[in-house]
């Protein structure tokens, strides 16, 4: 042990081992990216499997049918001849409909503002009391009467409204039965899962008149189709990639498929054919989903109350009825009426690339990880460069036959070598580079959406000057030399490599795309030729933040104000902290990059 | 003649009547249609003993089991409770005996207990509670010193006490919520009735009906009743209150699943536009169905119970007067006491059922049910707050009335849920109106707080507020607390399920005695991984070895001087190999360095 130690120490003023770094640091991007990769083969990923074994999904029969499709077929009617009235005459219905049969109903009204915009409605939802219960445990369905592409869900609200008379005839349940009709499935669910845990601000959103006990698991219906269906979409993605527990994806999967005959699919992937091209680009999507943080339905909202939900999406044209989406959300509910405890089992953490193979988070975390390592090593190694004074190299090799010999002598070449570091303007450079994300953060989060291309552009154009008037507008007050352009990117590498690695916990997905799209400003110096700076600066241009904002809003045709109104709006209401990751991490570490191939020491 | 034969009769009759009147035994169920085609049975029955034969062990209706328990616990006066769902106040009104036979989920018992002193009667009451486990089947025992309070103002004693007698008890509250009431805890209790379930009104008492029942309370109360001028008894009184969904509780037993009913059976509206053969607007839920006793309850009643009072009416039902009711022949029917209901005294050795027809959806006329009366007050309790740290509650409570309410709000708390007392806040909003907020100062509303914080693992919280809430006006009533880290073994099996929070008991004490209880809570605690221990002891393993391993090396080594030490033989053979190496090439291509040499 000791002697390993003693081997590791005198390594480490070996000037070979000074050299490897940058190299190791370029493998671990390059390792980071092939692991990506490999995760879709057979031997990375796993195959799904029920791990709570109270869940029993598709072991009972489900009864939903036959007469209960004339009810249906009127619920639907009563529920098409609302199309045109207000939030308010659409509840008072709805509402008629749920009291007829003796469930307690609820409303509440609430308020949002983002971009701009005023986004305003009511809740209306039904308690069905578990005939034996006492009010500890529930579990939610979710009919918003729109859509998540907007359109009516008269499907989804008058399934859910004869689900709700079926369900009360069962004398079963062990947990109460919530049903929500939220007027639209972004806001609606937000506002009702905020104050059913009393985390809603007073002033926007109501407090909820009845309340059950603790949300075990809720299922949305998003069902605006006027044809029998093909398959199953099911969304899953939560704000902020937070996801629902797996076993609750794999019981809808199961019930639906194994029992049902119905296809499921995950991701928007319809055609899987299961080969490794098709178990990428699911990947891929899932990644970006998560990555980009937003909510995917009305689902999402209960995932971070710890309360697993997935969205149930009917798609496409085939054979399967109403009546076999009502069964596979009743053998749903009958599963999760099972649990005895909370859903625990199972994965929280995990990359789905099939709807029914997953990479679980042991597998997948080195990847990010290894790409916020890239950034940590060069940080480690830039800071001990800065530490040695130019002419200390060559002091280094007259000692190397000496190594072997007392602590002291080490002692005493270590400080001979080194030199005296500077941190004020370091130091000082990095916090106002960080403390200059809160101008795009507070602006793009502010501004009313009209505003907001404009603003872009505006501030496009500052962050790309902003470097130039760094390096040759205030840089030169200072005589900043070449230790100091080691340490400001010693010590803006160093930020980005922790932020980074701790996101990668959080959010994988985000965490591996900025640290690929960062990965660069790791290796970018200023050379002798400043053509050749520019020429690398320029390079760097494109992978600024603004740029790849408004690349990717090109490609998936998409307006950048559209984006960023997007963007606000999540921040807003669903408290997503993607923009946080990209002005406050993302945006400084690329303008100390910048700055760093423009040359800061002014050669 | 005759006269005098009846007078005779009446002669002969009379000593055993006066027998009958120091013990005797009563039984009655109440039936009352509630809406939303529920209906509500109350069975009671009372029995009693003089105190002289139940100290000299001479029990002849009193349940004997009982009886010696009592007696070895030194137990004054007993109250015990299983519940299981929840009463519906919005819809069902007020509680039937006024809330005072019913407790909160689970299991819940109190006691006025024979000691002088605290530790005397801890003891007793933890003979009482293993003895009543036993005897109820139930996990009374679980009930720690951790669950049991001494309520100072909720609990008044019901039966006649002499003062000396109550300066030596004590009373102590126990509650078990996450007791699953169930049939095991039924049979025990049909067994303790004179007529076990044979005959009279115990015969409707089916697990399968009773446990299907949207609400059911079980209770037991025994207490001293002295009657001014007579001997002091012993009584006994048998509660069973249950409401039954009718639907439900008409389906055949072998055909239990609610299938779609076939489409013809529907009940559809047929005013509406789209109203077609495969179109139907369901209307079933409106009205209540017919329904007959041998129906809800599986089975008919199995004649009267001979040990029972005969002039009491077995059955009445409370249903307006313009409603039908069929009852089987050769019963007899009795305007009842207080005029809504109606009675029937039978044949006793008859089966007897009793029929309630469907009344037609255009006789709007007739009223179905009795109205139910409104309670005094609406008590509803939930958790505040998310994560696993902190948490609160917040009780909403809502006097309807036109009177103010004065009570007593009782919480046991388990240990595990260390509240902040300084939290407590009360805010008051008019029913109508709850836009406009006026804050009463707590004062105002909180009259007195009685407080007993808990002990880590050694007793619960118990804390007592009176309250007064004025007349149409909602108070809620919030505090906070923190949640305790268990150790790992305190855990329970199913820990990731939470933990039951008792049901808090509300005494209303004006402008009427009256109790309620509100629904039991679930709290989740931060909870392990609970396979975390493994890779704990994994983990601690490694680094354990990892530096013992070098520890051990340095403080076993023996240090000396690089010169005084013998050579090592690895290094020897190391340098014999390397010489054999060295040479062999020497030999070959060195040849002329050596010949110098």
């Amino acid at each position: 042990m000791s002697r390993l130690l003693s081997t590791a120490l005198s390594l480490r003023r070996d000037p070979r081992v000074l050299k490897l770094p940058p190299y190791l640091s370029f493998l671990c991007v390059l390792i980071g990216l092939v692991w990506l990769l490999l995760l879709p083969l057979d031997n990375y990923c796993r195959k799904n499997y029920i791990s709570e074994n109270a869940l029993l999904p598709g072991q009972v029969h489900t009864y939903f049918g036959g007469s209960e499709h004339h009810v249906l077929r009127a619920y639907r009617n009563e529920v098409e001849a609302l199309v045109d009235q207000d939030n308010h005459q659409i509840n008072d219905k709805l509402e008629e409909i749920l009291r007829g049969f003796g469930v307690k109903v609820g409303r509440q009204s609430y308020t949002y503002h983002a971009a701009g915009h005023e986004y305003s409605g009511e809740n209306l939802y039904g308690i069905l009391q578990a005939p034996r219960g006492d009010a500890t445990e529930a579990i939610v369905l979710v009919a918003a009467w729109k859509s998540i592409k907007g359109e009516l869900n008269h499907n989804g609200v008058s399934l859910a409204l004869s689900l709700a008379r079926y369900f009360k005839r069962w004398s079963l349940w062990s947990k109460d039965i919530i049903i929500v009709f939220p007027p639209d499935s972004h806001t609606g669910t937000q506002a009702w899962v905020d104050a059913y845990h009393d985390a809603h601000d007073p002033k926007h959103v109501a407090p909820l008149p009845l309340k059950s006990g603790a949300l075990q698991g809720a299922l949305a219906i998003d069902y605006p189709l006027n044809h029998r269906f093909q398959s199953m979409h099911i969304i899953y993605d939560a704000a902020n990639g937070q996801l629902p527990n797996l076993d609750l994806i794999n019981a809808v999967v199961n019930i639906a498929g194994g029992q049902m005959g119905i296809q499921s699919f995950i991701q928007g992937m319809r055609q899987h054919k299961g080969t490794y091209r098709d178990r990428l680009r699911t990947m891929f999507r899932g990644m970006l989903s998560q990555g980009l943080g937003t909510a995917a339905g009305p689902h999402s909202s209960f995932i971070p109350y710890h309360v697993d939900a997935v969205t149930l999406q009917p798609y496409g044209t085939g054979f399967h009825d109403e009546m076999a989406m009502g069964r596979v959300v009743e053998g749903s509910f009958r599963s999760l009426n099972n649990l005895l405890e909370h859903l625990h089992q199972s994965f929280f953490f995990y990359l789905l690339i099939q709807k029914d193979r997953f990479v679980s988070i042991g597998t997948y975390l080195p990847s990010a990880m290894l790409l916020a390592a890239n950034f940590s090593i060069m940080a480690i190694f830039l800071w001990v460069k800065s530490g040695q004074s130019p002419q200390s190299t060559s002091e280094d090799r007259g000692t190397k036959a000496g190594k072997a010999s007392s602590e002291k002598e080490i002692g005493s070449s270590l400080s001979s070598g080194a030199a005296e570091r500077g941190f004020i303007f370091p130091l000082g450079l990095v916090i106002v580079c960080h403390a200059l994300s809160a101008i795009p953060l507070y602006t793009f989060n502010h501004l009313p959406a009209e505003l907001l291309p404009t603003a872009f552009a505006a501030f496009w154009a500052l962050s790309s000057a902003l470097p130039f008037v760094i390096c040759y507008g205030i840089g030169p007050l200072y005589k900043p030399t070449q230790q100091h352009a080691h340490l400001t990117k010693a010590f803006s590498l160093l930020i980005l490599g922790m932020a980074l690695s701790t996101l990668a916990t959080l959010n994988f997905s985000l965490s591996f795309i900025i640290g690929l799209l960062a990965a660069p400003l790791s290796f970018v110096k200023s050379t002798k030729s400043q053509v050749l700076n520019f020429s690398i600066s320029a390079l760097l241009n494109l992978i600024s933040p603004p740029a790849i904002i408004f690349a990717a809003a090109s490609v998936y045709g998409a307006e950048v104000g559209e984006v960023l109104r997007e963007a606000s709006f999540g921040w807003h209401i669903w408290g997503m902290y993607t923009p946080v990751v990209v002005w406050a991490v993302w945006w400084p570490a690329w303008t100390i990059g910048m700055v760093n191939t423009l040359g800061l020491a002014g050669e | 003649m005759r006269l005098l034969v009846s007078w005779l009769q009446l002669l002969l009759i009379a000593p055993s009547l006066l027998v009958a009147a120091a013990s005797d035994y009563h039984e009655q169920l109440t039936l009352r249609p509630l809406p939303f085609s529920s209906v509500l049975a109350s069975f009671h029955f009372r029995s009693n003993t003089s105190l002289t034969d139940f100290e000299s062990q001479n029990f002849r209706l009193f349940p004997r089991s009982l009886g010696q328990i009592l007696q070895h616990a030194g137990t004054r006066e007993l109250h015990l409770r299983f519940t299981l769902g929840r009463w519906d106040a919005e819809n069902w009104g007020a509680r039937p005996w006024e809330g005072t036979r019913e407790g909160g989920t689970g299991v819940e018992m109190w006691a006025w207990l024979d000691a002088s002193t605290d530790e005397e009667a801890d003891q007793k009451w933890l003979t009482l509670t293993n003895a009543l486990s036993g005897l109820f089947c139930a996990s009374l025992n679980f009930i720690d010193e951790t669950r049991t309070i001494r309520p100072v103002k909720s609990f008044q004693p019901e039966g006649h006490h002499s003062a000396e007698t109550l300066a030596n008890t004590r009373l102590l509250h126990g509650v078990l919520p996450h007791e699953v009431v169930c049939t095991e805890n039924l049979t025990p209790f049909i067994k303790m009735l004179p007529c076990k379930g044979k005959a009279g009104i115990g015969s409707l008492l089916d697990g399968h009906k009773l446990f299907d029942a949207s609400f059911q309370s079980m209770a037991i109360d025994v207490r001293p009743v002295c009657p001014p001028g007579e001997d002091c008894f012993l009584e006994v009184e048998e509660t069973i209150d249950m409401v039954l969904d009718i639907n439900r509780s008409k389906r055949p037993q072998g055909n239990s699943i609610p299938r779609p009913v076939p489409p013809q059976d529907l009940v559809c509206d047929q005013s509406k536009p789209y109203h077609s053969d495969k179109t139907c607007f369901p209307i079933d839920h409106l009205g209540s169905p017919d329904w007959n006793l041998a129906q809800v309850f599986g089975r008919p009643m199995k004649g009267t119970c001979p040990l029972a009072d005969p002039e009491v009416p077995p059955v009445c039902i409370q249903v307006p007067g313009s409603r039908d009711v069929f009852s089987t022949e050769g019963s007899q029917e009795k305007q009842g006491a207080d005029g809504q209901s109606r009675c029937y005294l039978l044949d006793p050795n008859n089966d007897f059922t009793l029929a309630l027809t469907n009344l037609r959806s255009d006789d709007k006329a007739t009223e179905e049910i009795v109205k139910p009366e409104a309670p005094l007050l609406y008590a509803d309790r939930s958790f505040t707050g998310y994560g696993q740290e902190h948490g609160g509650v917040q009780a909403i409570l809502t006097n309807p009335s036109d009177e103010e309410v004065e009570f007593v709000y009782l919480e046991s708390l388990p240990w595990f849920m260390r509240i902040y007392l300084h939290t407590l806040s009360t805010h008051v909003s008019t029913s109508t109106a709850t836009s406009t907020n006026s804050s009463t100062p707590n004062s105002d509303i909180i009259k007195e707080v009685y407080y007993r914080p808990a002990l880590d693992r050694a007793r619960g919280t118990q804390l007592e507020l009176v309250l007064r809430i004025p007349a149409r006006h909602t108070v809620f009533l919030t505090y906070d607390f923190e949640k305790a880290i268990l150790r790992y073994t305190e855990y329970p099996p199913d820990a990731n399920r939470g933990f039951d929070v008792a049901a808090a008991v509300i005494t209303i004490l004006s402008p009427r005695g009256m109790n309620l209880r509100t629904t039991s809570l679930l709290l989740y605690l931060p909870t392990p991984d609970f396979s975390m221990p493994y890779n704990v002891i994994i983990f601690t393993s490694t680094a354990i070895a990892l530096a013992f391993g070098g520890l051990y090396n340095i403080l076993v080594r023996r240090f000396v001087g690089a010169d005084e030490g013998p050579p090592s033989p690895i290094k020897a053979k190391l340098a014999q190999l390397k010489a054999k190496f060295m040479r062999k090439p020497a030999a070959t291509v060195q040849q002329p360095t050596e010949a110098k040499k």
